[in-house]
């Protein structure tokens, strides 16, 4: 047992646990899908039964509801219809008086309006007689209902069939679930103990950090050319905590942001992060697109969204290492596809939900507020199940309620999420109502690092802000 | 019973037109019924000829909006890759007479084998440098089918003859009805493409590099990706070529035709596969289908070209969009003065509301 096979079989872990919670989340989804499709059916089984039985009720003369609102209906469309021809006769009446003499005109419209009014009571007549009940009432009575517990004893037992057919399709997918659940625990068990096992037999992994650490950088240096940017920092960010980083304009604050995620490749220093319980590894070995595996995120200072794509689509490319689905399998759309999309679509809903942004999920980014921007941007971090969120100021361009909404969702996300929030700002009332603990920064050397309260009484901090003697 | 079995045919057939494969299903049909009536001689030939060498243009035009308009990379190869799929079909189909569906398989794996090679070494670029790498690298191709002569027959060109599929002889309705077929499935593969994660991946990387990688979309896997995709659509519109005109020549595949490409998914509208296609429709299919019975054009041929790039000029000056928004705003004018007109009449016929 080494090194490698152990990281092997904690990434199969990883991947059975994914396995595991999207079937979990994928059965209430599809069991809801089919009650519905149950519903629609139940009703299209009592609209028939209206139909059929609306002609024995009519001749029996029974009082209906749905009876009655049929004729009321009727006769308001009739109404609507005169009243429309009258208006149009009228018109023409106008017309007509342009062109001819009035007494000839009045003449002819009058006979048109009495043959109007006439062909009007004659249909309303007709109306009427057709929901009069027949002359024989008593037969009809027994011929509706024998009619009505004929077709009732049929309903009853087709929708018999159906529930009948739904409880045990629910029942057979329930089980199927059931079952690779069950499958996929066990497996996840033997997993579980085969680590442990190999755990005992390794070297330890996690270069002596503690349990409690999930981020250290350790002498970090970045240099652009002759520019130092980052000099030798170091600090720690804890598992759950906000952790601010701030300083000054070209303190390099960015730049430790994206050494994190690798969009730069750091000139010498350690990045250590906490893969699991398990496991530390060094960022600096993995590619910036890997980087979001690891549960690590960021948002950008000034927005980055796929501005072609509506915000629910945006989100759902966060999801986009979640898919399980290979090339071929999206190319002719399989079902697992469809599954996939239903379950990640129903995340992104609930996070927009819970974040306030549901009415924009149709909608392009183009043209919408900055503070909407921000915030989808931060709904888009959250799809990524994200233990490390890299917050790149926030609060810029926010105006003041805003940012004060900002902070009660940066802290709600922290407790709700169970995730770590690591973010840079300058806004100075921001950092000291949200952040746990302060890390101040000014031309890429540490300054202090503490509580907000301790950071504000430092006094090498207020020289490099306020520049004081 | 009945009016219940109505209702839920009529449910059920709204669905199916609100489906994304519903539009693109009727205008195969269409194809097929036109395809039909110029066998029965309602539709003269020439033009359907035209038609038929449009989708041929549609497929390459395809492939290349999911490179530019999608995954947002230029490339000006795309003809060497189409000149390669008539050859790979002359030489392997009638050549060296292998069937049919071999010579298929053979060309869709070598597509991916070349797509994959050139797109590894040109794709670490971006912007005109990977046109200009394309570019140079179409252009060699162009030479190795003059010079290599055991595989292309040299600058007299490569014919081909007709071919059998399915144990049968193909005649020359039956190579317009499988185009016009393997069209449509062209369009539903790309429309899948284009709504499942891989074509929001690409859209992630056109849009904003930077956050596409951060949510672990690997830039070069995906431009790949879509480099291979066009060289699968622009070889497959190359066998489509040979099997319809049976004769390919070097000089066929040189610049212009990836530059008109290039046009007719710009002037089409570069995301939207209708448009695609009348872009195509319009840079190839306009002149032999419609300009060349005009008595005008008749007389003047030299008229014609000017006219094309005029078109060209007044789509992409006053509808950046493409020809699909020219249609999309036609069709919106058209509801509006619907709606006006409905207004005006009521007014007429009932007078004013009091």
């Amino acid at each position: 047992m080494n090194k490698f096979m152990l990281e092997r079989l904690v990434s199969k872990k990883e991947k059975l646990i994914q396995k595991y919670t999207f079937y979990k989340t994928f059965l209430p989804i599809s069991i809801n899908e089919k009650e519905e499709k149950l519903n629609k059916k139940i009703e299209y089984l009592q609209k028939n039964k209206e139909l059929t039985l609306k002609q024995y009720a009519i001749n029996a003369g029974i009082k209906v509801d749905y009876l009655e609102a049929e004729k009321a209906n009727k006769l308001q469309k009739l109404e609507e219809k005169y009243s429309l021809k009258n208006k149009a006769l009228k018109q023409s009446k106008l017309r007509a008086l342009k062109k001819q003499d009035e007494t000839e005109v009045n003449k002819i419209f009058d006979e048109k309006i009495k043959t109007l009014l006439a062909s009007k009571e004659a249909e309303k007549e007709k109306l009427n007689n057709y929901y009069a009940p027949s002359d024989h009432i008593d037969e009809s009575l027994t011929v509706y209902k024998e009619k009505e517990t004929e077709i009732n004893t049929i309903l009853e037992a087709k929708e018999k069939v159906l529930k009948d057919n739904y409880n045990q399709s629910v029942k057979k997918q329930t089980e199927r679930v059931k079952n690779k659940v069950k499958d996929l625990e066990q497996k996840i068990e033997n997993l579980t103990k085969q680590i442990d096992k190999a755990k005992s037999s390794i070297e330890d992994l996690t270069y002596g950090i503690n349990d409690e650490v999930l981020l250290r950088l350790k002498d970090l240096t970045m240099r652009f050319g002759g520019l130092l940017a980052v000099d030798k920092l170091s600090f720690d960010v804890k598992k759950g905590e906000i952790f601010g980083l701030i300083g000054p304009n070209g303190a390099g604050k960015t730049t430790v942001f994206n050494c994190l995620t690798k969009f730069y490749n750091p000139t010498a220093g350690e990045m250590y992060y906490r893969k699991n319980e398990l496991e530390v590894t060094k960022l600096n070995d993995y590619q910036v697109h890997n980087i979001v595996k690891l549960g690590i995120v960021r948002t950008f200072q000034n927005v980055e969204l796929i501005w072609e794509l509506s915000i629910l689509d945006n989100l759902l490319v966060a999801a986009h290492t979640n898919y399980q689905t290979g090339f071929f399998g999206q190319l002719i759309h399989t079902r697992g596809l469809a599954r996939e999309e239903k379950v990640y679509r129903n995340k992104a809903l609930k996070i927009l939900k819970d974040l306030n942004l549901l009415q924009y999920q149709y909608a392009y980014p183009l043209g919408l507020p900055y503070g909407i921007l921000k915030r989808v941007e931060l709904a888009r971090t959250l799809m990524t199940n994200p233990r490390l969120i890299i917050l790149d100021e926030p609060a810029a361009g926010l105006n003041d309620a805003e940012t004060e909404e900002l902070s009660k969702t940066i802290r709600k996300i922290r407790d709700e999420y169970n995730t770590t929030i690591f973010l840079v700002e300058h806004d100075m009332g921001l950092v000291m109502d949200v952040c746990d603990t302060v890390c101040a920064i000014s031309f890429g050397k540490k300054l202090a690092i503490g509580t907000p309260k301790e950071i504000q009484a430092n006094k090498l901090v207020r020289e490099a802000y306020l520049g004081e003697e | 019973m009945n009016t219940l079995l109505l209702r839920k045919s009529k449910d059920k057939l709204k669905a199916f037109t609100k489906h994304p494969y519903f539009g693109y299903i009727v205008f195969g049909l269409i194809l097929l019924a036109a395809q039909l009536l110029t066998m029965s001689g309602m539709i003269q030939k020439s033009t359907m000829d035209s038609i038929i060498l449009t989708l041929i243009y549609a497929v390459i035009a395809l492939g290349f909006s999911l490179l530019l308009g999608y995954g947002g990379l230029a490339s000006l190869g795309t003809a060497g890759f189409v000149g390669l799929g008539t050859y790979f079909t002359g030489y392997f189909a009638g050549t060296l007479d292998l069937p049919f569906g071999l010579t298929i398989l053979i060309s869709l794996i070598g597509a991916v084998l070349i797509g994959t090679i050139v797109g590894f070494i040109s794709l670490r670029i971006e912007g005109m440098y990977l046109a200009i790498i394309t570019l140079g690298l179409s252009e060699i191709l162009v030479e190795v089918f003059k010079s290599f002569e055991a595989f292309t027959n040299g600058v007299d060109g490569l014919s081909f003859r007709t071919f059998d599929l399915f144990g049968r002889l193909m005649s020359d309705e039956a190579v317009y009805i499988i185009i016009i077929i393997v069209f449509v499935i062209v369009m539903l593969a790309t429309i899948n493409i284009i709504k499942s994660p891989t074509g929001r991946a690409l859209l992630a990387m056109k849009n904003s590099t930077s956050a596409a990688q951060s949510m672990g979309i690997s830039l070069l896997k995906y431009r790949l990706l879509a480099f291979i995709i066009s060289t699968v659509y622009a070889v497959l519109a190359g066998m489509l070529y040979m099997i319809n005109s049976k004769f390919s020549i070097p000089t066929t595949w040189n610049l212009a035709l990836s530059l008109n490409i290039l046009a007719a998914v710009i002037v089409g509208g570069s995301q939207s596969i209708l448009g695609i296609t009348l872009g195509a429709f319009m840079i190839f299919g306009l002149s032999p289908a419609i300009l060349s019975n005009i008595q005008f054009f008749i007389d003047h041929p030299a008229a014609i070209s000017i006219f094309n790039g005029l078109l060209i000029i007044l789509v992409v000056m006053f509808y950046p969009g493409g020809l699909i928004r020219l249609l999309q705003t036609f069709v919106a004018f058209v509801k509006k003065k619907y709606v006006e007109f409905k207004q005006k009449w009521k007014e007429y016929r009932y007078g004013k509301d009091e």
